[in-house]
């Protein structure tokens, strides 16, 4: 191989090396995890034991002679915070 | 309160006002009592409590704010205790079958397939670490919430087609495609677009077998995406580039994932038409699959994207 296709070589995996995004370390992994989802008690909606069908609520209810609390939202129900 | 005195059920209003079965009938009768009478289609959302035999007790729209909605289930609950007792006794009133579903809208999980959980929030960077972010947008700070479905097939395709320590593979096709068009999104705020399939600029996912047992094989992915409104990411108004990690395993002998942890996190621009008051310029978004989702109902609730199914679903 001649000097410079070498040369020529190296210079293309270099320019590829710098445009490679550089991969998520554990840090930022981990972290990352930690901070999207709800901490320890800080979804409250997860707490509750919903149906998601309004029959099915329609049976329980009047098994259980309650009232049925409906949370009915555009898009996921428990979408956005 | 919500658990004690209620039978909590939670449903997406774009699904309910539409159906035409003895759900969806059932529940216009009771919406139609308070004040979205849903003329011309338009939404019904809301917060209701309501008898066993349908007469609406209260309705707000008010979630975001706790004490509001409080007092408005107490609302509820209060002339549901003055029913007549032949109105309100457990088994006083009787409820039959419901009949045949909609099935254009109605939606189930796909049989043997594989649910995650996904969250998203807006972040900030503090040194190596990335943490919670400020948002002015009342809730925008918080946790959105949806699910990941996967059908049984793209379960498998997932898997390694060799054991050996180090071999690595792309993440198949269907999985990444559904991930970043429905998935790698803004939903903090409200209903968010989604991705079409050209918005996908870049996608750069590979799996690697880290550890593997006769029990299970543990797998890691690596990856980075780019997904923008026009191919020219700086001209685009709508944007998300993100790097991925994550930690799998895969169990052979029942032939699915038990552990599906993933971490996105980059910078997002743009917003769309529910999602306004996002943070100026480019900031950053996370995104985290996992855990697998257990057998609660509300785990069944249908990822947002899946309105669409055959789109979800890559069928078109």
């Amino acid at each position: 191989m001649s000097a410079r296709r070498f040369a020529l070589i190296a210079l293309l995996i270099t320019a590829l090396a710098a445009h490679a995004e550089p991969k998520l370390t554990e840090v930022e992994y981990s972290s990352t995890l930690k901070a999207v989802r709800p901490a320890p008690g800080e979804d409250k909606f997860d707490q509750v034991p919903w149906l998601t069908s309004l029959w099915e609520a329609r049976k329980q209810a009047a098994k259980e002679g309650k009232p049925i609390l409906l949370w009915e939202m555009d898009g996921h129900p428990l979408g956005c915070g | 309160m919500a658990k004690e005195d209620f039978v909590p059920v939670t449903g997406d209003d774009w699904y309910q006002r539409r159906r035409q079965d003895a759900e969806g009938e059932f529940f216009r009768k009771v919406a139609s009592q308070g004040p979205r009478k849903g003329e011309g289609g338009s939404t019904r959302q809301g917060i209701y409590v309501l008898s066993g035999d349908g007469e609406l007790l209260s309705y707000k729209n008010a979630g975001q704010f706790a004490e509001v909605t409080r007092d408005e289930l107490k609302r509820g609950l209060e002339r549901f205790l003055k029913l007549p007792a032949s109105r309100r006794e457990p088994r006083a009133v009787e409820v039959g079958e419901p009949g045949k579903l909609d099935p254009t809208y109605s939606r189930t999980p796909p049989a043997g397939g594989l649910i995650v959980r996904v969250h998203a929030r807006i972040l900030d960077r503090t040194g190596d670490e990335f943490c919670k972010g400020a948002c002015k947008t009342t809730g925008g700070d918080a946790a959105a919430r949806d699910f990941l479905w996967l059908t049984k097939e793209e379960v498998r395709s997932l898997a390694p087609a060799k054991t050996d320590v180090g071999f690595t593979y792309e993440m198949p096709k269907p999985v990444a495609e559904r991930m970043m068009r429905f998935h790698l999104i803004d939903n903090t705020r409200g209903e968010p677009p989604f991705w079409e399939r050209q918005h996908i600029r870049r996608s750069k996912l590979a799996l690697t077998v880290v550890r593997s047992t006769a029990e299970a094989i543990d797998l890691r992915l690596e990856g980075d995406v780019l997904l923008s409104t026009d191919a020219d990411p700086a001209k685009s108004d709508r944007g998300y580039e993100a790097r991925l990690r994550g930690e799998l395993r895969y169990v052979p002998s029942k032939q699915t994932f038990d552990r599906f942890d993933v971490a996105a996190v980059g910078e997002h621009w743009g917003e769309g038409t529910f999602t306004r008051g996002s943070r100026p310029g480019r900031s950053l978004l996370g995104v985290a699959f996992g855990p697998v989702a257990g057998d609660r109902a509300a785990d069944r609730v249908p990822p947002q994207g899946a309105r669409e199914v055959r789109r979800y679903f890559g069928r078109e």
